[in-house]
């Protein structure tokens, strides 16, 4: 396997020079080991830090150095920002902190009120910043974008991306792509039509639209029945990745609406459950791949899309890798879309496998009933949302999983504007509890190299290191490091709080800190001076 | 929340009902259909996907335990029912949601009461004696604590649910009630209720009372079983005539002192 090529020594230098985070500086993120600037750590998502202070070897020493308690309730799902000495932090319902890195001390609080009548499917949480110059940039659940002050957080601008009215709501950590500020929108289960947007990041102009969901007289609008494309949901929720060379934005979609009944929506329902890959320019659709045509289980595929250059069948291919919350692994061909590899990595029940062309090889049977019909995996996966990390170190890519199936009921459902648009409910098996595991597998292959198993459904996201770590939580409140060659746990913290988000790792004072959320707290570890 | 505060939020949940005293949904189809949708997602885990109950009462007969009118069952969605699992909904639901759901479940056809036919004075002395109910579960302050208190179970639970918990006790474990079993690094086996189960360790409390803690690395082998340890076979050591005077002293069980 080869990893893609680096950014020129000159362009590196040039941008750790400059305290400013530009289009350069954010190029070569990964090689910036005293900043975390964006979601993924680097425009491939790799969610990798060649830190090695904190190692296989030292691990079990680590310790809590401070601990920022919010005070705030909710889902804490960020991926904090860290740069030139402070952390940047958003919480749940509009919330949101600077922390001095040094005390965890808190710098500023910004806060705005969630409008009564904004609803989303699942709590109200936020997976972070973007950065750009000296401002940041973030959504608010009632669909909105802001811009911030880095320094004082005061807003500089807020620009409406829908109407939180008819049912969008926003969670997503934002990606700066060239001068735009890029995210995507939630809200398929209130019967949305979603999208991908680009702002300027200066005035908070809108600079295009990606409508996941054509409309009349687009390519793909023929994929839905009759009017079904109005409420068809394909939300964006999480952050996709961004090939400067290709100069081509990869985003996930989310499920077609409603969710579990697909009688309205006869089709493959385009761009629903697809890799969409856009012109970073003018937002023009260059290619798409689906996962799962025509989905009926909720089976989202808005999971990192990750840029790693693989060998397959001999072959150099610039490849995107991404863990389906249908139960299979991909590696797609991110030039063009084509179809490389399709791998089960959990149990699954309702397809033979992935046909040449890309597509599911279906096993009849599978289709949500008035009385339930029992497939595995169930709704939430296979892998969901949470974030994944891919280490050039070892060469693998690392992922968490549910396993186990549940029990699918459909009942026909009109759309109303603010109602959840489900489409019916499912069903946990009695006597066959929800499980999972975190897998190691092969990028070319899609080969399980190990896995270590979860007694509850996973609830972090994941983050490896240049020391051959592997970062996790749990649900149970656990916060631990796995040896990322062969799975085997090293230390462990229980914080006392449900770890729901991806840990991140920098340098500070020549030292190695790890800093995750857990509760509704961020804890930061070191080694012992 | 201060005290003020919370008294005025419980008055306004109240006001909120009575202002919406009829159902403005009733006898329509379509809000029947929603209402059938945010059942299934937001009611069934407890009552049953086809409403016809578990762990909460059914509610396909017709009659409800907190008045039968429509503003009756949309109070109970909105504020719960105290001392039950059945927790408000009206924070979470708009007035319109609850009366679709209110307007489902007035679509369901009565299916038969499902009140046992049984002598409750029999079956407590069954419960204490014969089957030795009582020296694993508790009513009021008499009993054992190492299986879920009853004290409330009529109320609770359908008839229907508590003849299979009698019959069939891992068909649906009450939460909290898995069996873990510890095999020490000396051989010893410590099986019991699960008070705590996760990668790293685990809290047994067994038939004794005695809590057992461990981490994963101490001991040989820790595994979970989400299988009853009441014992099965009272389908074969009582009789009909027993199980149903059993099943009608559970049903008795509100909360009142016995």
């Amino acid at each position: 396997m080869r990893v893609p090529s680096l950014c020129s020594v000159f362009l590196i230098g040039t941008a750790l020079a400059h305290g400013q985070v530009d289009q350069v500086t954010l190029r070569a993120a990964q090689q910036d080991d005293e900043s975390w600037l964006m979601y993924g750590r680097n425009y491939s998502a790799w969610r990798y830090s060649p830190l090695d202070e904190i190692d296989t070897g030292n691990v079990h020493r680590i310790s809590p150095v401070w601990i920022f308690q919010s005070g705030v309730s909710g889902k804490f799902q960020t991926t904090p920002l860290v740069r030139d000495g402070v952390m940047y932090v958003t919480g749940p319902s509009n919330h949101a902190w600077a922390l001095d890195l040094k005390t965890g001390r808190e710098l500023w609080h910004y806060s705005e009120p969630v409008p009564e009548g904004a609803v989303g499917c699942c709590g109200k949480p936020n997976r972070g910043f973007a950065v750009k110059g000296d401002r940041l940039y973030k959504v608010n659940f009632q669909a909105t974008l802001v811009a911030l002050e880095a320094s004082t957080g005061e807003v500089v601008w807020e620009v409406e991306l829908a109407d939180y009215r008819e049912g969008y709501s926003n969670t997503v950590a934002p990606l700066i792509v060239k001068d735009m500020v890029v995210v995507g929108i939630a809200g398929a289960e209130y019967g949305t039509r979603d999208f991908v947007d680009a702002y300027d990041a200066e005035t908070g102009r809108r600079v295009w639209r990606f409508w996941t969901v054509p409309g009349p007289g687009e390519a793909g609008n023929e994929t839905w029945a009759g009017d079904s494309w109005k409420h068809g949901g394909a939300s964006t929720w999480i952050t996709g990745s961004y090939d400067p060379d290709l100069n081509l934005i990869y985003w996930g979609t989310g499920n077609p609406g409603p969710d579990l009944d697909g009688t309205p929506r006869r089709g493959d329902n385009l761009y629903s459950d697809s890799m969409v890959a856009l012109d970073a320019d003018t937002g023009e659709l260059r290619w798409y791949f689906q996962f799962t045509p025509h989905d009926v289980h909720d089976w989202d595929a808005v999971a990192d899309p990750v840029l790693v250059d693989l060998e397959v069948d001999g072959e150099p291919r610039k490849g995107l890798i991404h863990a389906n919350r249908n139960g299979h692994y991909y590696a797609l061909d991110r030039t063009n879309g084509e179809f490389l590899v399709g791998r089960a990595y959990t149990e699954v029940t309702w397809a033979d496998g992935i046909g040449s062309d890309g597509r599911p090889i279906l096993i009849p049977g599978h289709e949500p009933t008035d009385e339930g019909t029992l497939t595995c995996p169930g709704l939430g996966g296979g892998h969901n949302w949470h974030a994944t990390s891919f280490s050039p170190l070892t060469g693998l890519y690392y992922f968490n999983s549910s396993d186990g199936c549940q029990i699918y009921h459909s009942a026909p459902q009109d759309y109303v504007q603010g109602e959840f648009y489900f489409g019916s409910a499912m069903e946990n098996v009695s006597g066959e509890p929800r499980e999972g595991s975190i897998l190691a597998v092969e990028p070319s292959t899609g080969d399980t190299r190990w896995r270590y198993p979860l007694v509850s459904p996973p609830s972090s996201g994941l983050l490896s290191t240049g020391g051959g770590l592997l970062f996790a939580g749990t649900s149970e409140g656990y916060f631990f490091a796995l040896d990322a060659r062969s799975g085997k746990p090293l230390w462990r913290l229980r914080t006392g709080g449900r770890v729901q988000a991806p840990a991140i790792t920098y340098r500070f004072g020549g030292r190695q800190y790890v800093a995750t959320a857990s509760g509704t707290a961020i804890f930061v570890f070191t080694l012992p001076q | 929340m201060r005290w003020g505060g919370l008294l005025l939020a419980l008055g306004g949940a109240l006001l909120s009902a009575q202002d919406v005293a009829s159902n403005p949904f009733r006898g329509d189809a379509k809000a029947a259909d929603l209402g059938k949708a945010s059942f299934r997602l937001r009611c069934s885990a407890c009552h049953g996907i086809r409403a016809d109950g578990g762990r909460g009462p059914a509610l396909n007969r017709g009659e409800f335990a907190a008045g039968d009118t429509d503003l009756d069952i949309y109070r109970v969605i909105a504020e719960g029912v105290p001392g039950t699992e059945m927790s408000g909904y009206a924070a979470r639901n708009s007035e319109e949601s609850i009366w679709r759901i209110v307007t489902f479940l007035r679509t369901l056809e009565a299916s038969p009461d499902d009140t046992i036919d049984g002598n409750a004075s029999q079956g407590e002395d069954i419960f204490w004696n014969q089957a030795g109910c009582g020296g694993c579960h508790r009513v009021g302050s008499r009993g054992g604590r190492f299986g879920p208190a009853l004290t409330r179970i009529g109320r609770a639970r359908s008839t229907e649910h508590l003849r299979a918990s009698l019959l069939d006790p891992d068909q649906d474990l009450p939460p909290g009630y898995y069996a873990v079993e510890i095999v020490t690094r000396d051989g010893q086996t410590i099986r019991g209720i699960g008070v705590g189960f996760d990668d790293f360790s685990a809290q047994v409390r067994d038939a004794a009372g005695q809590l057992h803690s461990f981490f994963r690395e101490e001991v040989r082998s820790m595994s979970r079983e989400f299988t009853s340890l009441m014992p099965d076979g009272y389908g074969d050591s009582l009789t009909d005539e027993q199980q149903r005077d059993l099943l009608a002293y559970l049903q008795s069980l509100h909360g009142e002192e016995q």
